[in-house]
């Protein structure tokens, strides 16, 4: 019974979420908070997709951006080339792209390790950006790539900008639904196995190399998937989606939120988001409150706002 | 007993280990057989630990060769080697440290069936597999605790069942009883005892009763080499391991 009633919690706030523009379209004629929670639900997809990484298989990548914006190109040229705005096609293209990637990439990083396996991906990003930043002719270098169509199902058009929310938060939720089955799967519990002790992973007979590759494919096709949305959204890719300061803002989030729990990355993105586009308007130093906060987490709560409240619910039950 | 037994489980021939000019193997050749259990004995420094890195696949060798149960394995990547049936049990615990035990053994039944099933969760069996050996090691009603919170004692006990959850057929056993009190040494070396004979084991260990109590036969390794080889008897008698070892760490 219990669990029936929870399922049914998590099927009442899903659809809450989905059918947000229009149950708020009453008191939100200017469609701010609709846009604002889209692109939270974006960065909480790419913030979930880092988190695989950072939080369960132990590997902080400073690099995950090259696959969001890999994502993201890929979805607005495919869509360009292709002549066509079917969801399949460009997403497809958005994941083949970004897993493609994080395989070469991944396949030369993924044996370091610590600081080595950071300053690799932050490189091999680098790289990603300078290509976006300098071949204009696919990707129009440093102004970026304006005019991505947005996507249509079948005959289905959801170019409106209440439907690209919908598929922006049902996409969010099948990936969210997706990372806890892994969390809770044989998977999932390998990765954090490679995370708390990769030598005794190995002395088991696991081929650790092979499943941080894994990991970091999957990781970089989500993100994909996650740079495809943000194409949608913004109908604009620009090379900085690739850029260092995407990759940093995604580990912030992970961070701040919780790294290693499902929840956190969420929490993280909407209050990074929050900061920045809510708050930066009201109070002059936005940015430099997320630096002050981020700082604080690194230093006093490493387990992040998860970890404080898990820590708070133990102190309040004993 | 020969040196080249074709049915060995686990044989190295002239196995050379050099770091920057340093020999830490300098020609081991010995052969266990298939449910025997050889104790590896020698002073601090003496190659035991480079010998057991090598053996894992963890450190390469500059010379020789290592045969697991009569194939050729020179080389092999650890997990490779821990997939043909070798499992080893650390001298520094290798455990995952914020793991309940029961997880901890469970990623090691788990190994087998190999990770790549992200839809399916552990299955009830590995658990109480899991459950099972804990009780086997003594850790029983451990089963929910943490790595961490365990004891000296009680992480020694987990790092064995964690070795044995992989259900290995050649063990190398580490100093098992490392900083262990003379009730906990007793209680491990007991365990070790009772395991299945047809598991093949080798142990490197300080503690000599423990050692001359648990192996068939012993070898005697002194600066990266096998200066003697042979029953208990045979050992306690030989002039050199006396000289270099024993003498010492009787007296000691």
């Amino acid at each position: 019974m219990r669990r029936v009633g929870s399922w049914a919690a998590v099927a009442a706030v899903a659809a809450a979420l989905v059918s947000f523009p229009y149950w708020t379209a009453a008191w939100e004629s200017s469609r701010y908070a609709t846009t604002v929670l889209r692109d939270m639900l974006v960065f909480a997809t790419f913030a979930l997709s880092l988190n695989l990484l950072v939080g369960y298989a132990g590997m902080p990548s400073l690099g995950h951006a090259a696959y969001f914006g890999a994502g993201a190109y890929a979805a607005g040229i495919a869509g360009q080339r292709l002549a066509t705005d079917q969801l399949h096609v460009t997403m497809g293209a958005a994941v083949l792209v970004a897993g493609v990637l994080a395989l070469l990439i991944g396949a030369l990083v993924v044996r370091s390790s610590g600081i080595f396996f950071l300053m690799l991906t932050l490189a091999f990003a680098q790289m990603v950006f300078a290509i976006a930043f300098q071949w204009t002719e696919v990707t129009g270098g440093s102004n970026g790539f304006p005019g991505v169509r947005r996507p249509s199902i079948g005959e289905l058009d959801l170019s409106a900008p209440d439907r690209v929310f919908m598929l922006v938060a049902t996409v969010f939720l099948l990936v969210t639904w997706l990372l806890w089955r892994i969390s809770r799967s044989t998977y999932g519990r390998a990765l954090i196995g490679v995370r708390e002790n990769e030598r005794r992973m190995r002395a088991l007979g696991y081929d650790t190399t092979r499943l941080r590759l894994s990991a970091f494919v999957l990781a970089g096709a989500l993100a994909g998937v996650a740079g495809a949305l943000a194409a949608y959204s913004a109908r604009f890719v620009s090379p900085s989606d690739a850029g260092i300061g995407t990759s940093v803002t995604a580990f912030v989030m992970v961070l701040i939120g919780g790294a290693g729990t499902l929840l956190g990355p969420i929490l993280g993105a909407g209050i990074v988001l929050y900061i920045e586009r809510v708050l930066s308007s009201s109070i002059p130093y936005a940015q430099t409150v997320l630096g002050l906060l981020f700082i604080g987490f690194v230093l006093l709560a490493r387990q992040g706002i998860i970890g404080l409240a898990r820590r708070a619910l133990a102190l309040a039950t004993r | 007993m020969g040196g080249s037994s074709g049915g060995a489980a686990l044989e190295v021939r002239d196995l050379r280990r050099e770091f920057g000019g340093i020999k830490a193997l300098d020609g081991v050749t010995f052969a266990v057989g298939p449910g025997e259990r050889r104790g590896v004995i020698g002073p601090n420094g003496a190659g035991k630990t480079t010998l057991f890195n090598v053996l894992t696949g963890e450190v390469r060798p500059t010379g020789g060769s290592v045969r697991l149960r009569g194939e050729d394995v020179t080389g092999r990547p650890t997990w490779q080697l821990a997939r043909r049936g070798l499992a080893r049990m650390y001298q520094r615990n290798e455990l995952f440290e914020p793991l309940e035990t029961r997880a901890n053994v469970a990623l090691a039944i788990g190994a087998r069936r190999g990770p790549y099933r992200p839809f399916t969760a552990a299955p009830a069996v590995e658990l109480e597999a899991a459950d099972l050996l804990l009780g086997q090691v003594g850790l029983a009603g451990r089963e929910r605790t943490p790595a961490r919170s365990l004891s000296h004692g009680e992480r020694r006990q987990l790092e064995l069942a964690v070795a044995l959850a992989a259900s290995p057929q050649v063990l190398l056993l580490d100093e098992p009883t490392a900083g262990m009190s003379p009730a906990e040494t007793a209680r491990i070396a007991d365990l070790i005892a009772s395991l299945d004979r047809t598991l093949t084991i080798l142990i490197v260990e300080h503690d000599v009763d423990v050692v001359f109590r648990l192996a068939d036969r012993i070898s005697v390794l002194h600066e990266g080499r096998v200066i003697a080889d042979g029953t208990a008897e045979e050992i306690r008698g030989d002039v050199r391991v006396n000289e270099v070892y024993l003498g010492k760490a009787v007296r000691a």
